[in-house]
Parts: structure tokens; sequence; C-alpha cells
């Protein structure tokens, strides 16, 4: 498999087929990250879109400089959620919010029972829910360090804050969360 | 170290992801040992991190992909498997389509009839390089000597008309005076009261073989020769 630095070098050559492998090995990643900062399906589809819509168009101002291509893409996908979240934040209600959050629709291995699958997927719509009411500053921390697997350092690049404000950060939102989902009486084992 | 609940609750991630030295960590873990809400804590927030941890990545919609790629380099047409060897079968029973076939055909029926080709003689000889090279050659030579004999054809025809048309008037300075004329002489229309009328063809072949002769001959000779098929 070749290297993002290679495809994004061939895709400033003009080469579409760079792109599309771009694309397919990113977009579960971005539309994730927007999944779980958002909760909804459609909003995370057209983040997604305007994303890599984005990155299409600043491509050429990519340096390997900024950090690995997956640094700079959820570096571009954080600042457009921000974006997103504060265009949004007259229209939008706490408990709307929780009301509207869907099921989540995750791959599921063949190997899992049945009670398996309903116990993750209802431990995943928990989650998410609890993910929703965290402020949005806490809620990219806890997401980027635990469900995008980010380290500190790319996670400070991704935020541009001070490591110091990154690690207050995740910590703050991993108490927080722990706390809203214990009020939701979900409480992990 | 002097350890308390409040160093717990700012140094429990690093804690859980293992940043604290040694040190540090060995006396968090005696305050947790001995503070039951600390203790409680470590194990929630830990419970939690190991459950975000084991959260699976959500599947993209099927058609994410391709509507990021026709947002970004357009729109393109995508048919897998074996339906796309036979994308194109549709084409053929379009009406362009099937005129465009039906006029090559017609096209190549008149181009092998012309070349005198005959479909059910040929051999499979006849297909060699040396055999189309030499019946190309022959082709080529019969239609130049067809071309030449027919413009020669076309230039006798032409002179023929050219020498029956009428020559120019005669000026009336050059004509002769009427009361200068003999006896003999009459004017055309006299002629034609006094002369029977002669065969429609027998007027064009004598004028016609007249004129043919070159001029240098006698006109007497001439009339006998125009008047000879009588």
């Amino acid at each position: 498999m070749e290297p993002d630095a290679q495809l994004v070098q061939q895709c400033l050559r003009g080469e579409g087929p760079a792109w599309e492998e771009l694309v397919r090995r990113h977009t579960r990643r971005v539309f994730n990250l927007c999944y779980r900062f958002t909760g909804n399906s459609t909003d995370a589809q057209d983040l997604s879109q305007e994303v890599f819509l984005r990155i299409y168009r600043t491509l050429p101002s990519y340096r390997a400089a900024y950090g690995a291509f997956p640094t700079w893409l959820t570096s571009v996908t954080r600042n457009l959620l921000v974006d997103h979240y504060r265009r949004t934040r007259h229209d939008r209600m706490t408990d709307s919010i929780d009301d509207a959050m869907p099921v989540l629709e995750e791959k599921h291995s063949k190997a899992r029972t049945p009670d398996k699958l309903a116990e993750s997927a209802e431990l995943s719509v928990q989650l998410q829910r609890g993910l929703a009411r965290l402020s949005p500053e806490l809620r990219e921390a806890v997401i980027l360090r635990d469900l995008q697997g980010l380290d500190y350092n790319e996670i400070q690049t991704v935020l541009a804050v001070p490591e110091g404000t990154v690690k207050s950060r995740i910590n703050r939102g991993r108490i927080e969360l722990a706390r809203i989902l214990e009020e939701m009486g979900l409480r992990p084992a | 170290m002097d350890w308390n609940c409040k160093f717990s609750e700012e140094r429990l991630s690093d804690y859980l992801d293992g940043k604290l030295s040694p040190a540090e960590a060995s006396a968090f873990a005696v305050h947790s040992g001995g503070c039951r809400n600390c203790a409680q804590l470590v194990a929630q927030v830990g419970g939690l991190v190991g459950q975000l941890h084991q959260l699976r990545e959500i599947e993209e919609p099927a058609d994410l992909v391709q509507n990021i790629l026709d947002a970004t380099i357009g729109p393109r047409t995508q048919s897998g498997g074996w339906k796309k060897w036979f994308s194109w079968v549709p084409v053929l029973w379009q009406p362009r389509f099937v005129m465009g076939v039906v006029t090559v055909a017609a096209t190549l029926a008149i181009v092998i009839h012309t070349s005198g080709v005959t479909p059910a003689k040929l051999k499979r000889a006849d297909f060699s390089p040396t055999s189309i090279v030499r019946s190309a050659n022959r082709q080529v030579h019969l239609t130049y000597a067809r071309s030449a004999k027919f413009v020669n054809d076309l230039r006798v025809v032409y002179e023929i008309q050219s020498r029956l048309q009428p020559g120019p008037e005669p000026s009336p300075a050059s004509a002769p005076l009427p009361e200068q004329r003999s006896p003999q002489q009459t004017t055309p229309q006299q002629k034609s009261e006094k002369d029977p009328p002669r065969d429609r063809s027998q007027v064009r072949g004598g004028s016609m073989f007249a004129a043919l002769l070159p001029s240098s001959v006698p006109g007497n000779v001439v009339a006998t020769f125009a008047w000879s098929p009588q």
C-alpha cells in the first residue's frame, strides 16, 4: 500500500486514481469523527463531503511540515466541525439532540452473538448520547483521543492548543462523560 | 510524595494512559487504594475509556465515497461486474447505428461490384498479398485505359460538333449586290422554292461529311462528295 504522502504527490500531478484511493482510505475515519461529534448521520455525511471538498481544493497548500496527512485531514475536519457547531448553535436545543440521537449502525463481525450485538449497540447509543452532552471542547478532545486514537502531540496539532490544555481537556472530558453516563444509569464496567 | 484527591483527579488520564513517572504512579496507586472516592473514580473512568476503545468504527453509508468523488472530480460512470462488458449492447439497437451499418454494407457492395470482384468466385489464393497487388495494378490500368478512351471519344464528338456549327454570316460589304448576281445565283428563299425539299438526313449527312473534309478540297468535289449518298 502506498503511503499517503505519495498519494498526495500523485494527486498534485493530476492522477485521479490516487485521489480516489485517498478518499476511499480516509472516508470512514472522517465520517466517524463527524458522526461522533454531531450525532447525526445526515450532518456527518454532509460534513464529510465538505471536508474532502476542502481537502481537494487546498491540497496544493499541504506540506509535510504540517504533520502527517491524517493529522492534517483531522485538523480540517475539526475546524469544519467547530464551524458547523457555531453555525447551528442557535438552532440546537440540548433536549432535542438527545431525542434525535439515532441508533448507531456498526459493523459487526459475524461471530458475535445477537445478545452481544444488542448489548454493543445499546452501549454505543448510550455513549453517543453522553458525548452529545459534553461541551464541544471536551467532546472533541475525548473523540480524538479515545475514538480516533490520536496521541497527545497529534491532538495538540489538530486543536492548535498547548499540550497541557490537551491533557486537561482529555482528562476533564473523560471524567465528565463518566458522570453523565452514571446519571443516565449506565455504569461503565 | 504527598498525594491527595485533587492530584488524583487532575492526573487521572495520565495514570490511565501510562504517562506518569514510576514514583507518581506509585503514589497515585497508594492513594487510590486508601480512598474510596478516588478508587471509584478510577474504576469508572477506566471502564469508560476501555469501552470507548472497544467501540467499533461506524460503517459509512454506501454512497458516501461516490458522492465525495462526484463532488470533487465530477460524476463518473461506474458499472461493476460482468455488466460492464455488455454495456455497449444497447447501442446496437439505436436507429442511427443500424442506418450506419446498412450504409456501410451498401457502399461495400457497390465498391465490390464495380471493382469486378465476384465473391462466389473468390479463392483462398486471391487473398495473398501478391494476388491483391497484381489485381489492383491490373484494375488501375484498366480504369486508366477506359478513361483515356472515353476522353478521346469525347474529343472527337466535340470536334464534330464544333465543325457542324454554322459559320458567321457574311458581312453586307462583301456580299454581292442583287443586280450583280448571275442569273444562276438565287437567294436561299428562291432556292428553297425551286429545289425540291430534300431528305433531312441527307442534308445533315452531306453537310457533316463536307464539314469533316479539309478546306483545301475544291467546292465541286465537296458537292459531289456531299451528295454521293444519293
